[in-house]
């Protein structure tokens, strides 16, 4: 049954999800042994976390809570950006879970348009939890079945390093510009969450990068010091500020360190002597 | 890779030579090869000489090309205009006199090394490569120039420039006829890309965000390219056409002479501005739409009235060649060429337009399809000149309701400060700026 899900994901997650495959590509030297198994329990922590908020998020369309339904939506989706390297290795899942409109030639209509976003356009362009159920019961699906899933992934070193700067991509891709959460404009909470999740990846490597490179190390802190501080100024009670409170000047300076982590966090596979 | 019997190896061949005779060495993968279709083969007679769909084009012996970096101004101002422009805004990360002179030195490196070729850096494979790799492992010069700009809001916004900001550089407002997008205006910096091939173009200007991210966010940009036009067959060069199909840039001063570019381009003593400002000039960048279907239904007496030009030979309305200088002054009253014309309201010929030159090295540019299904087409216009107020905007000032409006739309661009050249080696782009800063009275940072 595994197998056969494995096999159905995409040929990313084939090439890595098989455990022969990817004993036979990478040999993970012994140091970077306790950073990728605290790197397990980091996402299985997150995920276990978004299996729980969703199952809450979802019940509360259930129930036709407007309201608690569209305060759940940007927290619950925080633990899923955190690991979005991580659920990208499952492109069926991750389309299911979080593709937004315009990956779909029919957008908003489009019948496979599905997860988050289809939740959250629901929620706040037709302002309703109207038809939502059958969204929310595939939502709560599929995140439990990534749960499900990641369990038995084999992480493979490069991938989970690599996905630093992945983090870092997405950032500058999409969330910079307040184009992910278009309806509810939560972009903030997804932005944090994905520097959080690429910071996370870097302070367990980083003792094996500091002998070699503290200077890197010292550039790659500095930034997302910079990125962290600029979000701080936004924070308003649990979470964020809308996307488009955010000023021309503090977008500016969140595009430069972001787009420069990203150029750091590129090269950490590499200095890892990771291929 | 898939391929067809019919042609097998000797195209292999033929390509790697050419490759060899253009000096490209393997930059080209192997793909390119085998792409030889049977009917072209056949027509071809011996494969081996065969030329396929995916070889780089030929013609392009002037990739050496060179245009000096160094010199008391900046390269692409008063150099003749190569076939590929490009013009990038961006907002920068700058908050100190440090932070700025950082940014000049780091600019000066890249463009240093870009405009004047070489051997890219190959690093462990395990990393991401140092270049984009799209010119292949040896950049050729390609008469590539880099030209910097920078904006009033790089001034206004930080309190301890502001006091050093040129005298008359503002943010660009908008004229009666502009539909300005805000998301394709104005920029703290400018740079302008200039090349024989856009692909130079385009390599710089991923080289500039990758190697300075760290300070420059892109804002917005445009690409636009010039048409290549044979000598007349008396060997007189003939200027390019703009997307409506007029000669564009016939009366711009002499870029060969460089009394007439001290005159009209250059900032010199003779200008009330901030000494470090001497050797630049102010940049006008417009991104002008041009309504090309209706241009296109217009009569062509009309189009003539409208321009005050001959569209197929390019000369005034009064005259034979191109060259020909119109006689306002036998026609005061419009009769040959309209007084609302945009040649004579852009240059009425009177001892005191003299004083209104610029110089425009304008870019023709095709965007693709707007929503109303119209092609999104026009001219990415820039012009240079020593003092913005008697220039541009007195000229376009002028042009304020003329008939030309009625099929063109600037909706971008802006207006910046290009610096001063880097005279020497060990010098860097924007020194004059920066030690005007350090010399400054009061130093809050």
């Amino acid at each position: 049954m595994k197998l056969n899900r494995l096999l159905a994901g995409s040929a990313l997650a084939l090439a890595v999800g098989l455990p022969g495959l990817a004993a036979a590509k990478v040999e993970p030297s012994l140091e970077l042994v306790q950073p990728l198994a605290d790197y397990k329990i980091y996402i299985s922590e997150k995920l276990q976390k978004l299996v729980d908020d969703t199952t809450a998020f979802t019940a509360a369309i259930e129930a036709g809570e407007l309201d608690k339904a569209k305060a759940l939506y940007a927290p619950t989706r925080a633990s899923y950006e955190a690991v979005e390297p991580v659920a990208e290795l499952f492109g069926d899942l991750d389309a299911a879970i979080d593709a937004r409109a315009d990956d779909f030639e029919k957008r908003e209509k489009d019948p496979n348009f599905t997860g988050f976003h289809r939740l959250e356009y629901g929620l706040w362009e037709k302002d309703s939890t109207k038809g939502l159920a059958p969204v929310a019961d595939k939502l709560l699906a599929d995140v439990t079945e990534l749960q499900g899933r990641v369990v038995d992934l084999p992480l493979p070193p490069e991938k989970v390093v690599g996905g630093a700067a992945d983090l870092m991509n997405e950032v500058a891709a999409s969330k910079i510009s307040g184009e992910e959460d278009r309806y509810s404009h939560s972009d903030l909470w997804d932005f944090q969450a994905n520097v959080d999740g690429a910071e996370k990846i870097f302070e367990l490597v980083e003792p094996l990068v500091a002998k070699d490179d503290p200077a890197f190390v010292q550039r790659v802190s500095a930034n997302f010091k910079t990125v962290d501080d600029t979000l701080a100024k936004y924070r308003a009670g649990q979470g964020f500020e809308l996307y488009d409170k955010l000023s021309e000047s503090d977008r500016t300076v969140l595009s430069a360190a972001v787009n420069t982590l990203a150029e750091d966090l590129a090269t950490l596979r590499g200095k890892l002597g990771l291929n | 890779m898939p391929r067809d019997d019919s042609s097998t190896s000797k195209p292999f061949l033929a390509t790697d030579r050419r490759r060899l005779l253009l000096g490209l060495g393997a930059a080209a993968g192997g793909t390119l090869a085998g792409s030889l279709c049977p009917a072209q083969a056949a027509r071809a007679g011996t494969t081996s000489e065969a030329e396929h769909v995916a070889d780089a084009p030929l013609g392009t012996a002037r990739l050496q090309q060179r245009q000096p970096f160094h010199g008391p101004h900046q390269a692409g101002i008063v150099t003749p205009r190569p076939a590929a422009g490009l013009v990038a805004a961006f907002d920068v990360v700058v908050q100190s006199p440090a932070d700025l002179e950082r940014l000049f030195r780091a600019l000066t490196v890249r463009i240093a090394f870009l405009t004047q070729g070489g051997r890219t850096p190959q690093l462990d494979p395990k990393l991401p490569p140092a270049d984009s790799g799209i010119l292949g492992p040896e950049i050729e010069p390609d008469n590539l120039t880099i030209t910097v700009g920078l904006g009033a809001a790089l001034f206004e916004n930080r309190p301890w420039l502001r006091p050093f900001k040129p005298k008359h550089l503002q943010r660009m407002a908008g004229f009666p006829n502009d539909a300005l997008d805000p998301e394709l205006c104005h920029g703290d910096l400018s740079i302008q890309f200039c090349a024989n091939t856009p692909d130079s173009n385009i390599h710089a200007l991923r080289d500039l965000l990758k190697n300075l991210s760290d300070q420059l966010v892109l804002r917005w940009l445009q690409d636009g390219s010039v048409p290549v036009v044979a000598p007349a067959a008396d060997g007189e060069k003939q200027s390019a056409r703009n997307l409506l199909g007029f000669r564009d840039g016939t009366a711009n001063p002499d870029s060969g002479d460089p009394a007439t570019m001290a005159r009209v381009v250059w900032v010199g003593e003779a200008n009330d501005e901030p000494a470090w400002a001497r050797g630049g000039s102010y940049q006008v960048v417009r991104i002008i739409r041009m309504l090309v279907e209706s241009w296109d239904r217009t009569p062509l007496g009309e189009q003539q009235r409208i321009f005050g030009r001959k569209k197929v030979s390019g000369a005034p309305l009064d005259g034979r060649t191109e060259a020909d200088v119109p006689d306002y002054a036998a026609d005061p009253d419009g009769r040959v060429t309209p007084l609302d014309s945009h040649i004579r309201r852009a240059n009425p010929r009177t001892p005191e337009a003299r004083e209104h030159l610029i110089l425009r090295r304008p870019f023709n540019y095709a965007n693709g399809v707007t929503k109303s299904r119209q092609l999104e087409q026009g001219l990415l216009f820039v012009c240079y000149q020593a003092d913005l107020e008697k220039g541009f905007l007195t000229v376009q000032g002028r042009l304020d309701g003329e008939p030309l409006e009625e099929y063109v739309k600037p909706i971008g661009g802006g207006y910046f400060y290009a610096l001063p050249g880097v005279p020497r080696p060990g010098d860097y782009l924007g020194r004059p700026l920066v030690e005007a800063l350090a010399a400054r009275p009061s130093t809050p940072s």
